[in-house]
């Protein structure tokens, strides 16, 4: 339940039990609620219509209920890439800058390919390829900066990001520009052929769905099942022990980040070829940021990630219905903040009560 | 955890979405926009001179609008422009009902969909026809209009309906509809040239494009008019310069900062800015350096009561007034006469001021002396009795020639004026 | 302060770790608490201090009943613990590891702090300087430290929990006269060890435990069998000392330099045989951890070259060292050996080699059984590391190792064991020499050094010894060559 990835310092009598986990969750998930309620009454607004609400903007139409899915996609893509730095008590903040990067390549390969009369399938392919390259380069900066450089993954992520973003604003308003347009709307949409298709009636695509749903279950074979997983494990609680036992460290490392990169590259990949079309100022559409506070939320475990990214897309979505309500809709951020809040309060409660205990 | 507490999890949230549905029958969503006071609309006055328009649709069922708003409806300007129209529209045509969104542009944080997403919603809501009112917005408007036919669309901005331009789509559910702003803009362009006492004038320009590089040189030829013609001044010592955001409005992080160009424009003798983004920066900053004692003014933008809060720095705004259009628009659809057209709607020279009449207005602020005022009305009836500044010799920035000598141009020269003109400075695309 | 418990009670889930413990700590006395690992001495000590609440059961101080529900609180009723594992801040400096520890003042007055170091170092003879770092302090310094600490703090009750583990024979005897000294000027302490010999020569009673209860008092004169009998209800018997050392070397060292930011040792030349332990003595910080973590390639000589089996190792990574056999348990364990919050099953899956993609939980767990069997470690395969004991972890790390190893790095292999596990895992030890398997080992106990191994390398100020044979040495001899006596 620490927060820290690297829980080397967990109290040794804390006694795991899935029974207080969930109630501590439920908790803070409670809690939150409440407070958000009562912000909403401050605001004049029926807490209870706002949350019915909410739901029906996430599941009211096939519409509304095939875009929390497909919301759901990219941020469970991103959270099962966290989950491997994390469990490698890497803090990946580099994240959001690493979709960007899955963007930009994605859009570059359009860029290259489009013309060149390759079967549109196979295109599609590349610029996933692309992406996913650039979603693993971004990301090995901060490892190896981190490894031969000394320099934190958090730092180095903050910066990433940073430059990954004024790239793809360069990009939008320099060399990838529209033909005598200069605008933050980004640039030119890719071609129908190369958009993947939604579902009859709704607005999600088939392909990317598939392709969570392998990412998710990949990551969590991976992590629950395999020597790798649990090599990446030891390393984030003790690395100096974990090379003591024989582990490569390093290389465990840059596998991580790696992995998370290749995730988050085909995050940004998914986000042009099914949502955007092009390359916008903010391709990660903050996907990062909001798959750490998953991960985090979920103490990173895999199965729970996809379950609260649900919870998570759906708020994002729904929050839209308060709008036609005549209500903010940074509602569902205010929210979000407080499940955090209420998550990492109601923990370090936890914690000192178990001390006590 | 284990996927045992997972599967509570999803049945209590399960169970949260039946209960909390369960409180009122699905389905009735209420319509709150429509019990909202119809925001003050001072110019609204009934004349008879409209009888004519209004012809019976009692029998015509009651539209259902989305409008997707790129800006907030309270934003003084773009957006409240095409808000408060609708005002308009649901007193001309009632029981018009309308779902509106705003803060619907790229990478908005206030929705996780995009606009064709958005509108799918809303079509799916049961609204027949969708406003798109942003030039950001255009690809989806294509793409939602391509993906429902059956759902009415409204590009406001945009040129994908014009059979002529360079960006036709055939889609007969699509349609174009955009003010002549050309006479707006050349209005504030004069307003400024008349009152700035350093002969700079600084023009705060939103992304680069057709319509904003037209807009912009609008207020140039407006602005050298006036200098020339009525205060006898040399063209060569106005100055004009353009600066670019990069979008509609403001961005942190991907825009330059509004508020910032406005301040470096007055701090670098500019004396008085047109607005030509969304929102009211200009005229905020102006009425801060006013308040420090500096002689500044600002021109905002499209929405008619743009100037309020700071009118003893105003100029003047030039707005749009989209209810007119809005209502033939739908009444179009509910007679079926609905075609796919672009419509580039002028001024009513008769009263540009007219609420049901005419497409572009100018309310004078209170910072223009009454001389100019009367010169600016002496101008207005200029252009309505058929001043084209659109006429040659014009060259572009880089010194080529526009516009032969004598030679007027064509809306698809004036659409898609490929430069800012010679005399102006700052980024052509 | 006289301490007094009445029907202490503890449980950790099945495991009562107080039974009804009753007894009274006059004051300004020596008081041992004697026991084997898990014999509950921890728990009542850390009950003391309120790290944990009894589930049942009183203390008086000074026959008053209290509540003592936070460490803070014992060190606000005047009782500091010194721990098994120093709990100070490595990353700063002394005079900061104090001044945390003051309550209240927003700015401390580190001046007065930092006089108040110098004088208490100076009165009982440490040399700690007040602006080091912790992190460069030994083991033994670090300890002397957080005495001075709770000194300063103003603690009356003074407790010890194994003190004497990882520090010198010379910061031993420091660390005695103290604690005489401090018992003179009424403070109680409280000396918690397995150890007898050092609970016989220093504590005024002692409190024997076993199994979570309290066996008996006893006063001096002390006999040690009735001691060892209390401990574990049965008398034990010393290993032989037994070797398997041949004549065929199998790793050499050829004028070995080593470096660190504070210590230098030069021109090392050994031959290290098939089956041969070496042991390394030397005070704490002398060289020896330098030099086993040389053998490990944990560590680069700054020249010369190590040579194993023939082959060239010098510069070569641990990694490689660890496939040519060679395997390293450091001191720390819950730092650089063991992983918190891994279960015993998950290290015995990393410990091996594995190829396949996906862990064989049921393969993982037999194995652990077995190792949990062959090792006596009190645990089930899904505990906790870091719940065990220290000294089933020690066990864990020494089941860790792998079967084929041509030489083993041990530092201190038995701290915190009682003699019962000691002798049983340096049989287990020794059984490894059998094949080939070299062992060199660092500890604190001259007595260990000089039973198990067969040559000893003594380190005293960047010089280390020639070996000595550990056949014909005794332990005086070791210890004037340890204090730089005899070179």
């Amino acid at each position: 339940m620490s927060l820290e990835p690297r829980a080397g310092q967990t109290p040794s009598i804390l006694k795991k039990s899935t029974w207080i986990d969930f109630g501590i969750r439920l908790t803070a998930v409670i809690l939150a609620l409440v407070f958000t309620s009562l912000i909403l009454v401050i605001a004049k607004a029926q807490p209870l219509e706002a949350y019915k609400s909410i739901l029906q903007g996430a599941f009211g139409t096939t519409i509304k209920f095939t875009s929390v899915i497909a919301s759901w996609v990219p941020l469970v893509i991103a959270t099962s890439g966290l989950l491997f730095t994390f469990t490698a008590g890497l803090w990946n903040i580099g994240m959001e800058g690493q979709i960007v990067m899955g963007a930009v390549f994605t859009v570059g390969a359009f860029r290259i390919f489009d013309e060149t009369g390759l079967d549109p399938s196979l295109v599609i392919f590349l610029a996933f390829l692309a992406g996913a390259a650039g979603g693993i380069f971004w990301a090995l900066l901060p490892g190896l900066m981190k490894i031969y450089g000394g320099v934190n993954e958090i730092f180095g992520g903050l910066g990433l990001n940073f430059v990954a973003k004024t790239a793809a604003i360069w990009l939008i308003f320099g060399p990838w520009k529209r033909p005598g347009v200069a605008s933050g709307s980004g640039t030119e949409w890719i071609d129908i052929p190369f958009r993947l298709p939604y579902i009859p009636g709704t607005n999600l695509s088939l392909t990317i769905l598939i392709i969570a749903i392998i990412v998710a279950v990949f990551t969590a074979i991976m992590l629950k099942g395999t020597h790798f997983g649990l090599r990446l494990k030891a390393i984030g609680k003790n690395d100096k022990a974990a090379y003591i036992l024989g582990i490569p460290t390093t290389r465990y490392f840059l596998l991580a980040f790696g992995l998370c990169g290749l995730f988050a590259g085909i995050a940004g990949a998914i986000l042009v070829t099914s949502k955007q079309y092009s390359l916008i100022p903010d391709a990660g559409f903050g996907y990062g940021f909001l798959g750490l506070l998953v991960a985090m939320l979920v103490n990173y475990h895999p199965i729970w990630s996809a379950v609260i990214a649900f919870f998570f897309a759906a708020l994002s979505i729904g929050n839209t219905e308060l709008q036609y309500m005549g209500l903010n809709s940074y509602f569902a951020g205010v929210l979000q903040g407080f499940l955090v809040l209420f998550v990492v309060l109601v923990d370090g409660v936890r914690k000192r009560l178990v001390t006590k205990l | 955890m284990s996927r045992k507490s997972a599967w509570i999890l999803i049945s209590i949230l399960m169970i949260m979405v039946l209960t909390l549905t369960a409180c009122k029958p699905a389905g009735t969503v209420e319509e709150p926009v429509a019990e909202e006071p119809v925001a003050e609309e001072p110019a609204v006055e009934e004349t008879e001179v409209q009888e004519v328009t209004e012809a019976p649709v009692t029998e015509a069922e009651p539209l259902t609008v989305g409008l997707l708003l790129v800006g907030p409806a309270n934003d003084a300007g773009w957006s409240q422009a095409h808000f408060d129209s609708m005002a308009y529209v649901q007193e001309k045509l009632p029981g018009t009902e309308l779902l509106y969104l705003e803060n619907v542009y790229t990478g908005s944080t206030a929705h996780t969909q995009t606009p064709a997403e958005l509108a799918a919603d809303m079509a799916a809501k049961g609204a027949k026809v969708v406003i798109f009112n942003s030039d950001d917005q255009k690809d989806n408007a294509i793409k939602f209009a391509q993906e429902n036919p059956d759902v009415y669309v409204i590009h406001a901005s945009g040129d994908s309906a014009w059979k002529e331009g360079k960006n036709y789509v055939d889609l007969p559910n699509l349609k174009n509809i955009m003010g002549r702003m050309e006479y707006g803009k050349m209005i504030a362009g004069c307003a400024a040239a008349l009152t700035t006492q350093t002969g700079k004038i600084g023009f705060l320009g939103p992304l680069i494009n057709d319509e904003t590089r037209r807009f912009a040189a609008s207020s140039y030829l407006g602005a050298k008019y006036c200098w020339t013609e009525y205060l006898g001044k040399d063209p060569a010592d106005l100055e004009f310069k353009v600066t670019w955001i990069g979008f509609w409005f403001n961005i942190p992080g991907v825009t330059l900062d509004p508020t910032q160009v406005s301040d470096d424009f007055f701090n670098t003798g500019y004396d008085v800015i047109i607005s030509s983004i969304d929102t009211t920066e200009a005229l905020t900053e102006a009425k801060k350096f006013a308040a420090d004692g500096k002689q500044v003014w600002a021109v905002p933008y499209d929405y008619e009561g743009a100037c309020e809060g700071a009118n003893d720095v105003c100029l003047g705004v030039e707005y749009f007034n989209w209810g007119p259009s809005y209502v033939a628009a739908l009444k179009s659809i509910q007679d079926g006469t609905w075609e796919s057209s672009f419509e580039l709607v002028g001024p009513d020279w008769a009263d540009i001021n007219n609420p049901d009449t005419s497409m572009i207005g100018f309310n004078k602020g209170g910072a223009l002396s009454a001389d100019n005022a009367a010169k600016i009305d002496q101008f207005i009836s200029e252009l309505g009795g058929g001043l084209n500044l659109w006429t040659g010799p014009i060259n572009l920035q880089d010194g080529s020639t526009y516009l032969a000598d004598g030679e007027v141009a064509t809306d698809l020269q004036v659409w898609y004026l490929p430069q800012l003109l010679e005399g102006m400075e700052g980024q052509s695309e | 302060m006289k301490i007094s418990f009445q029907h202490i009670n503890k449980w950790f889930g099945k495991v009562h770790a107080n039974n009804d413990i009753n007894f009274t700590i006059p004051s300004g006395t020596i008081q041992g608490i004697l026991g084997e690992n898990g014999a509950g001495k921890s728990t009542l000590m850390k009950v003391l201090t309120g790290f944990y609440q009894a589930d049942s059961g009183e203390i008086f101080l000074d026959d008053k009943a209290v509540t003592i529900s936070s460490p803070e609180d014992a060190v606000m009723m005047g009782i500091g613990m010194l721990h098994q594992d120093p709990l100070d801040f490595p990353p700063m400096k002394v005079i900061d590891n104090f001044l945390l520890g003051t309550r209240g003042g927003l700015f401390p007055n580190r001046k007065q702090v930092e006089k108040d170091i110098t004088r208490l170092s100076q009165e009982f003879d440490f040399q700690i300087n007040p602006d080091s770092f912790v992190e460069t302090l030994t083991v033994g310094e670090r300890q002397q430290l957080e005495i001075l600490r709770l000194l300063w703090l103003g603690v009356k009750v003074l407790i010890l929990d194994e003190p004497t583990t990882g520090i010198s024979a010379n910061q031993k005897e420091k660390l005695f006269a103290t604690l005489l000294k401090l018992a003179s000027q009424g403070l109680t302490v409280i000396f918690v060890s397995h150890k007898l010999e050092e609970v016989e020569q220093l504590c005024s009673r002692v409190a024997v435990f076993r199994q979570g209860q309290l066996v008996g008092e006893v006063m001096p004169p002390y006999d040690t069998d009735q001691f060892v009998y209390m401990m574990f209800g049965k008398s034990v018997e010393v290993a032989d000392k037994s070797t398997f050392r041949s004549e065929v070397p199998y790793i050499k060292l050829e004028n070995i330099s080593l470096e660190d930011y504070r210590l230098r040792l030069r021109d090392i030349n050994l031959e290290i045989n098939c089956g041969e332990v070496i042991g390394l003595a030397g005070m704490e910080g002398s060289g020896q951890r330098l030099f086993l973590r040389m053998l490990t390639g944990l560590m680069r000589p700054v020249g010369g070259s190590i040579l194993y089996g023939g082959h060239n190792f010098t510069g070569r990574t641990y990694p490689v060292f660890q496939k040519a056999g060679v395997a390293y348990l450091p001191a720390a364990r819950l730092e650089e050996g063991l992983i918190p919050g891994m279960t015993l099953t998950e290290h015995f899956i990393l410990s091996e080699e594995h190829h396949e993609l996906f862990v064989n939980q049921k393969s993982a767990i037999d194995l652990t059984e077995d190792r949990i069997r062959e090792f006596y470690i009190k645990g089930t395969p899904a505990s906790q590391i870091e719940q065990l004991s220290g000294g089933n972890q020690q066990r864990a790390l020494l089941a860790l190792l792998r079967n084929k190893l041509r030489l083993i790095l041990m530092e201190h292999p038995t701290r915190g064991l009682d003699i019962e596990s000691a002798i049983w895992i340096w049989s287990k030890m020794k059984e490894r020499c059998k094949d080939c398997t070299s062992i060199v080992f660092t500890s604190s106990d001259l007595d260990e050094i000089i039973q198990y191994s067969d040559r000893i390398l003594v380190f005293f100020g960047g010089l280390v010894s020639k070996p000595i044979d550990a056949d014909t040495t005794t332990v005086d001899e070791l210890g004037q060559l340890i204090g730089g006596k005899g070179w």
